[in-house]
């Protein structure tokens, strides 16, 4: 393995980390959201690193489009359950999500 | 093999999609009107349709067959095709009947959104379908995300507070949950340069002489993690309980009696049985430390729930670890104890789910140490949920006693006496929490309070019937089923 190819992969899980950090320490619905696109945009990366090492770019492409529709299509149902709760509540911390328990 | 049989497979994937458009095209009133009866019978349709299949493959002698729904397969090569053996033929008979239980149950409970909620169960069982025939990994994940989308919606369908909390929580843990599938896929992919299923069991024998032994490694971390999510196997299992407790009564007959299971435990059993042979006893270890933890936790923490469905939560954590075990043998005894406990979870869990749909429209109540006595005002409830309570605990001659016998007998064969005896310890806990349920809402004194109450609607009674039926029927032809596979060399 070159270093180049090392260095890919550590970025990829240095960006899936710092978003599993940002959903573990925000209250905030929006930013959670966001920590999780972090987190499928190192995916992606991932993805793309393998279409190169493999030397399958046709493949990989269209894993990667229909993965970024998959992901588009998850994001804007998180932001419609945000925006209810807002609606709902009149703010959007998930800290007072609490509701539900045994 | 007739030309009809594979042209009969279309309509796993056609039939949601045509009611979409039809309904979609009708105008709101006309389809309001019909929409929860057109389900039940796409429920019915693919009952039929996947009991021919079976029948007919048993007939020609074959072990499955591959067939594609917009295009041909002989046209291009490499391009992906569905196909369907005999368990994904059971698992697509399991969502059938599900879809119908939920779908007949509806009527009562959704109120005005019958439209929406046709169309949005029926993007969900176009998931599951696809789950359950699909050829390669890739494809598995789009149809995980289909499923997973459509149920978060429907979680928050009516959109107050509880609804969107467990819809929220679902939808954060079930994204990581793809994020980790991804990246599994897509260090899988660097090795086999294919996603395939047949393509990817050549690394499963000998990952170790690979190039790069590590990246596997870490793929299979990220897959038993993601998987777990899904599946709401402990330590992963948080959002479970939330979410079948805060959905509407016929969205958690639907994630409770299928779902889950689905997306979870049917993608661990191909996966494993594909990807990872039965060398593989580091992952084949992992999952049984898994399956245990779940097996005790849950059946410890649903002995202290008030709510009925985030106790039947709690529940279905416990008899999916059940399953697991029976897949991390890698034997094919706990195989075919896995795929049995499947169906008869499916069966069992969707009744109790009914009964609480039934008692909750009756009384207004969720919390069962309110209640009491209703088994007068109710009996047929009680007694659907009296057989549907001792076929999760595992008593002959009810379905669930033979799949949990085949789970033990392979574990024993497997892993020795220890974890045996653990698995069969854990059991009495069900007798447990079930004798609970029983004791508080349908035995004991009468409460003053509901003393004028009736039995729940027709729907409720003719599924609480229907499915009884099929518990206690297989429970008594199993022997005949058993007889056979020692037939075929089998057992």
């Amino acid at each position: 393995m070159s270093i180049l190819n090392i260095a890919i992969l550590i970025t990829a899980a240095l960006l899936i980390l710092t978003g599993l950090y940002m959903l573990i320490n925000t209250h905030n619905m929006i930013k959670i959201i966001i920590a999780i696109e972090i987190v499928v945009k190192a995916v992606t990366l991932i993805l793309a690193f393998a279409g190169y090492v493999t030397g399958q770019y046709a493949v990989v492409e269209a894993f990667i489009i229909t993965m970024i529709v998959i992901e588009v299509v998850v994001a804007v149902v998180a932001a419609g359950i945000a925006v209810n709760v807002y609606k709902n509540k009149g703010n959007m911390d998930v800290s007072e999500l609490k509701k539900l328990k045994g | 093999m007739p030309a009809y049989f594979a042209t009969s497979m279309y309509a796993f994937m056609g039939a949601p999609l045509l009611v979409i458009l039809v309904l979609t095209l009708a105008g709101r009133k006309l389809a309001e009107k019909w929409a929860l009866t057109v389900g039940y019978i796409v429920g019915i349709i693919q009952m039929l349709t996947s009991i021919i299949a079976i029948i007919l493959l048993w007939q020609y002698n074959k072990a499955s067959i591959t067939f594609s729904q917009f295009w041909s397969i002989q046209a291009n090569d490499g391009a992906a095709y569905f196909s369907a053996d005999v368990f994904s033929l059971i698992a697509l008979f399991c969502i059938g009947m599900v879809t119908f239980a939920a779908f007949y149950t509806a009527k009562t409970m959704i109120g005005k959104k019958a439209f929406q909620f046709t169309n949005l169960m029926m993007v969900m069982i176009l998931g599951m379908n696809g789950l359950a025939l699909v050829t390669d990994l890739f494809s598995l994940y789009v149809f995980l995300e289909i499923t997973g989308v459509s149920s978060y919606v429907l979680i928050s369908i009516n959109r107050d507070n509880k609804g969107l909390e467990g819809g929220f929580k679902y939808l954060i843990m079930s994204a990581i949950a793809s994020a980790f599938i991804l990246v599994s896929l897509a260090l899988i992919f660097i090795n086999t340069g294919s996603l395939r299923y047949e393509d990817i069991s050549a690394i499963s024998s000998s990952w170790m002489e690979l190039s790069n032994p590590i990246l596997i490694l870490v793929a299979f971390v990220f897959l038993i993690c993601g998987f777990s999510i899904k599946s709401g196997l402990v330590p992963f299992h948080g959002w479970l309980p939330d979410a079948y407790q805060s959905a509407p009564a016929p969205v958690s007959i639907m994630l409770g009696g299928i779902v889950t299971k689905m997306v979870g435990v049917y993608a661990i059993i191909r996966i494993v049985s594909n990807l990872l042979v039965e060398s593989d006893t580091v992952v084949n270890t992992c999952f049984m430390v898994l399956a245990l933890m779940s097996i005790i936790y849950g059946a410890v923490a649903a002995a202290g729930q008030k709510d009925f469905k985030r106790l039947l939560g709690y529940s279905s954590i416990s008899q999916i670890g059940y399953i697991i075990l029976g897949v991390s043998t890698g034997n094919i005894l706990g195989y075919i104890g896995a795929i049995f406990h499947f169906f008869n979870h499916a069966t069992f869990k969707t009744t109790l789910f009914v009964n609480s749909a039934a008692v909750e429209q009756q009384t207004g109540l969720s919390d069962i140490t309110k209640m009491g006595g209703l088994h007068k005002q109710m009996p047929i409830t009680g007694t659907s949920n009296i057989i549907a309570f001792l076929s999760a605990v595992g008593i002959p001659p009810l379905a669930g006693f033979w799949s949990k016998l085949f789970i033990i007998i392979a574990v024993w064969q497997t892993n020795g006496a220890i974890i045996a005896s653990i698995a069969l310890v854990a059991s009495i806990f069900t007798a447990v929490y079930f004798l609970r349920i029983q004791k508080n809402i349908f035995f004991g004194p009468v409460n003053e309070k509901f003393a004028d109450i009736k039995e729940a609607v027709k729907g409720f009674k003719l599924t609480e019937i229907a499915l009884s039926v099929i518990t206690i029927g297989c429970g008594l032809l199993f022997p005949v089923l058993l007889l056979l596979l020692q037939a075929q060399g089998i057992v």
